[in-house]
């Protein structure tokens, strides 16, 4: 009776803390949402959006054959296959469901909020993972952790609708489940690891982590000589249905029976089969010595094999990073430590510890935490984005470190009702016990506010719209960016070509509803080329470009005027570089440099710049502009300069529109004049008397 | 060319000699002694980079071979100064690829006696950089085979770097010569894996009958906890954009080994980080140490004191090495 109640409580109060979880993760996500509006993020998402808006009017199959003519114009670009739909199901099958029900909910706020719920289901899955390698306690810990960790909230604050924010639940859950399959050797969990597995392939490219991680453990277990049915049968299923249901999504297709980052799983399911085998010889035969030579020969070879086909994968990604728009992007960067204490705080340096105790309390599913700690803890270190993966298993493991401190040093009911004798010979005395456990819980609350603090101020941004503080502390919106995609909604022709840097292609295709040339979708470098190679030409030789490409409006960030500093100037290198990749002849780096190598925007910079297209477009009547008294006209606030050319005149553009900061300007791109204009002056003749009537028919001859 | 002029215009009867010389000569002979001076010195730089890639040069071979003017080839010189009481790393750095580059043109098809590449070593021929007023080592200079060279003869090193690749695609855009660089492959890694996995394969051998030490699960920890470390406290970063080990400030010889700002940090740095992440998880071990093991209670009541003075202190000492390099971050414990 009384362990039933006791296991009530438990079980309520575990209810009940996983629910505080899950409702502290949604509300810490909501800075943006109450500052600001329900409003889309940043880049991607917007295309996102647009992509689950298209799916929720037309429907799955169209959405699946969707071809967009208004994207990488003129090639177009075939969504339906070359995205991972998982997202935007989700999205679009919770609307359909909510308005099934007659709650009427505009799509734009199911896509806003996706991520700060599948945030609480993340707490949950972690809590099961957790509770499956460790215990309960340790469970509950993990989901709180991950719940407000800002390594996983940046990537999922309200209006951040991206791929990643339901993959770490996916992830998480799949785990979960495959933990399970191999404890229990059940087919029935095996297929549910693989249902999940299909869900993560179907959302995010980072599932290949997952078909790596699972074979390595399996590997890793059959070298230890942990192998037994259970293990076999969880890896025979997972591989087999996993394979088949992967192939479903179309963007994956065959990649999985082609590519090298999906061979290692093959090779560890063949040597599985043979070692079964061989197992099962062993059961009829006995020549013992030589079944475990042969073993070892076996393993080893596969080994080796497996080794190289890891060590080409890593090598091949490891190349990638250095291709020039890879690098442009700063995501793809190595890690700091002080990007890992931002990220982790605390857990990054207790999470060793609990590597520690499952390492020295190994079981097989402790094989398999410590394998992913390990590998998601490299990855991250090469690249700041896979902070994300790194993310919950520092979780999982510092709860465990956490937990196992908390058992020992909080006063626990079960051992009152011990015998005295037995207390007095084991206990530290209350008083020690009561210290360690008030530091840690003040560790704990400091990790809190760390994560409260990083969030609202470093990743609760939505980047469309802006805000500046007065010293007063009130706040200046500056929406800038929404009213120029209105303009250009309002204003242009529907089928209007729009040309900008390809940072803003989503946004303008998202918002502004019109074609762009170049989008976030890098799939087509030589097109961004031509773009970067228009931006950085002179005005004429920037013409003919645009005329090939058919463009009628050009869109640019400028940030002179506010001291923005992510505008095209700032980004005007990367353009350079990316045109002179493809155009060596016609763009060179250097001719934007002064002769002392140094990027300067006045009077000493170099004259390639100061006529380039995207200078000229930037500062076109800046210098007629004084911001303040202390400063002469025409100073770039973000570069702290006086700009070089004041005098800037269009021959082949004009100014559409400008928007209340100067943020965006938008040129109109003339059509041709009826006739080529002479540069020079029309010879004038004057004709003398006598020759009159030769003349005439000479100067005809002559014109025509 | 001038200051040479001038020097000889003041030598007059090394000219007047000169000037009856060319009078003496009959006619055409001059025209002829300089395609014959031409083919000679072809011949002998054809020869010199046919034993060594890169041919080294003192003052009077500068003069002769790449300042001379009969000359129908391009030469590409590195100014340097490689002796070792001169203490510049960058110039071996660069010389390296320097040879990496003048060996792929060597052995290139298309080889041939258009180009070459040449060497000046500052304590070989200091008179060289005099004349040329330069006082900075390595500089690459391209001397093409007609006219002075032109301010995008230099070399940008600054800027572009040293990279092979960098200087081919300079050479290309002087000289219109493309070299593919080919790198010889480094076996080293290869070499000292395959010695590793050698070592530990023999090792595993002789211990055939006692591999008691393969399931020792405290090795396999510390080598889990080793990789861990060296990750969390940004060791691959170092590896990757290969920082200095501290920042030394010239004017008052202050050594600082934090960096300022929160997007880079020192090699040593990085190691006190991995100091520090090490403390706090010792402490977290002996924490669950002194509450689990069977023993004396003083001896774990102070097991446990330590190891809870371990995770305070080096946390808050962490968090303020972490605030002095975030700007505007608010929070810290203990430690200012």
């Amino acid at each position: 009776c009384c362990g039933l109640g006791m296991w009530r409580m438990s079980s309520l109060l575990s209810f009940s803390i996983l629910f505080l979880a899950c409702l502290a993760g949604f509300s810490s996500r909501l800075f943006a949402v109450i500052r600001f509006e329900s409003i889309i993020h940043e880049f991607d998402p917007w295309f996102n959006y647009r992509s689950t808006h298209h799916l929720t009017t037309n429907g799955f199959y169209e959405f699946l054959n969707w071809f967009d003519e208004r994207a990488w114009y003129p090639l177009g670009r075939i969504v339906g296959g070359t995205v991972y739909p998982g997202l935007m199901v989700t999205a679009g099958l919770i609307h359909y469901m909510l308005n099934l029900l007659h709650i009427t909910v505009h799509i734009r706020d199911v896509c806003v909020f996706l991520a700060p719920v599948f945030s609480g289901l993340t707490a949950i899955s972690t809590f099961l993972l957790t509770r499956e390698l460790w215990n309960q306690g340790a469970g509950l810990l993990a989901a709180c952790f991950i719940a407000i960790v800002p390594g996983y909230i940046s990537r999922s604050v309200a209006g951040s609708f991206d791929n990643e924010g339901i993959a770490i639940f996916a992830l998480q859950f799949t785990y979960y489940l495959w933990v399970k399959s191999v404890k229990t050797g059940s087919v029935f969990w095996a297929i549910g690891c693989c249902l999940s597995y299909f869900y993560m392939v179907s959302a995010w490219g980072g599932y290949v982590f997952i078909i790596n991680l699972i074979p390595l453990h399996v590997f890793v277990l059959m070298l230890m000589q942990r192998y037994s049915r259970r293990v076999y049968i969880a890896y025979s299923t997972f591989y087999i249905v996993g394979l088949v249901l992967s192939m479903q999504i179309p963007f994956v297709g065959f990649q999985p029976i082609r590519t090298s980052e999906h061979m290692a799983a093959a090779g560890v399911f063949a040597l599985l089969q043979a070692y079964a085998f061989l197992q099962y010889l062993k059961d009829r035969l006995t020549r013992q010595e030589f079944q475990t030579l042969f073993l070892l020969g076996v393993s080893l070879a596969a080994g080796v094999v497996f080794l190289t086909v890891i060590y080409l994968t890593y090598t091949g990604l490891y190349a990638k990073i250095h291709i020039p728009i890879i690098a442009s992007v700063s995501e793809h960067q190595p890690t700091t430590w002080v990007s890992f204490f931002f990220d982790l705080h605390i857990l990054v340096c207790t999470f060793p510890a609990g590597l520690w105790f499952c390492i020295k309390n190994v079981n097989d599913e402790r094989v398999f935490v410590a394998l992913y700690a390990i590998s998601a803890v490299y990855f991250a270190g090469v690249m700041v984005r896979l902070m994300l993966t790194l993310t919950p298993v520092v979780c999982m493991l510092s709860a465990v470190a956490f937990s196992s401190v908390f058992e020992h040093y909080m006063g626990d009911d079960t051992k009152r009702e011990k015998p005295p004798q037995e207390k007095a010979e084991e206990g530290l005395g209350p008083n020690v016990k009561s210290i360690v456990t008030m530091l840690m819980l003040m560790l704990l609350m400091m990790f809190a506010v760390h994560c409260t603090w990083v969030t609202s101020n470093a990743y609760s941004s939505p980047s469309v719209v802006l805000a500046s503080y007065n010293h007063d502390g009130t706040r200046n919106i500056l929406d800038d960016f929404r009213e120029a995609y209105y303009w250009l909604r309002q204003n242009t022709d529907e089928h209007a070509r729009v040309m900008s840097w390809w940072d803003y292609g989503y946004q303008i295709a998202g918002m502004a509803n019109r074609t762009t040339l170049v989008d976030n979708n890098t799939w087509n470098n030589s097109h961004i080329a031509l773009v970067g190679k228009a931006m950085s030409s002179n005005e004429s030789a920037a013409y003919e470009i645009m005329r090939s490409l058919d463009v009628d409006y050009v869109l640019i960030i400028f940030g002179g005027v506010i001291g923005y500093s992510g505008d095209d100037i700032n980004k005007f290198l990367w353009m350079v570089r990316i045109a002179e990749g493809e155009h060596p002849k016609d763009i060179r780096e250097s001719d934007y440099f002064t002769p002392q190598g140094e990027f300067r925007v006045d009077k000493a910079g170099s004259p390639t710049l100061l006529n380039c297209l995207m200078y000229k477009m930037s500062y076109y009547r800046f210098g007629e502009m004084q911001l303040d008294f202390r400063t002469p006209p025409g100073f770039d606030r973000t570069r702290n300069a006086e700009i070089g050319n004041k005098d800037i005149k269009f021959k082949h553009l004009e100014e559409a529109f400008t928007s209340e900061h100067w943020l965006v300007r938008i040129y109109k791109v003339k059509s041709l004049d009826n006739r080529e204009p002479l540069d020079h002056k029309l010879r004038s003749v004057v004709p003398r008397q006598k020759y009159t009537s030769k003349k005439v028919t000479g100067l005809l001859y002559v014109c025509t | 060319m001038a200051s040479v002029w001038a020097k000889s215009l003041s030598n007059l009867p090394v000219l007047s000699v000169f000037v009856l010389l060319l009078i003496c000569l009959p006619p055409g002979g001059g025209q002829k002694k300089k395609e014959n001076m031409l083919s000679e010195k072809v011949e002998q730089m054809m020869e010199w980079s046919s034993r060594r890639s890169v041919v080294r040069m003192n003052g009077d071979k500068f003069r002769r071979f790449v300042k001379a003017p009969p000359r129908n080839y391009s030469v590409i010189v590195m100014f340097t100064a490689l002796q070792p009481q001169r203490q510049c790393s960058v110039c071996r750095q660069a010389n390296e690829e320097y040879q990496v580059l003048a060996n792929s043109w060597r052995y290139s098809s298309a080889f041939s006696n258009k180009l070459f590449f040449t060497v000046v070593d500052y304590d070989e021929g200091a008179d060289v950089f005099q004349q040329l007023n330069m006082n900075s080592a390595p500089t690459f200079m391209h001397f093409p085979a007609k006219g002075k060279p032109k301010r995008a003869d230099t070399f940008d090193l600054q800027r572009i770097g040293f990279a092979s690749e960098q200087l081919a695609k300079w050479i290309a855009d002087r000289t219109d010569v493309q070299i593919r660089v080919f790198r010889p492959p480094n076996y080293s890694g290869t070499i000292a894996l395959a010695l590793l996995v050698s070592l530990v394969g023999g090792l595993l051998y002789l211990r055939r009958n006692n591999l008691e030490f393969i399931y020792n699960k405290t090795g396999w920890a510390m080598a889990a906890l080793c990789v861990v470390f060296a990750m969390t406290s940004g060791q691959m970063w170092n590896h990757i954009r290969g920082p200095p080990y501290a920042h030394k400030n010239p004017q008052n010889g202050q050594v600082s080994y934090i960096h300022g700002s929160s997007q880079a940090q020192f090699v040593a740095e990085s190691h006190i980080i991995l100091l520090l992440n090490a403390a706090i998880t010792m402490g977290m071990v002996l924490l669950n140490e002194a509450a689990t093991s069977k023993g004396d209670v003083g001896k774990r009541r102070i097991i446990c004191l330590v190891g809870l003075g371990l995770v305070v202190f080096f946390f808050s000492f962490l968090l303020s090495i972490f605030r002095s390099k975030y700007h505007g971050y608010p929070y810290s414990f203990l430690i200012k």
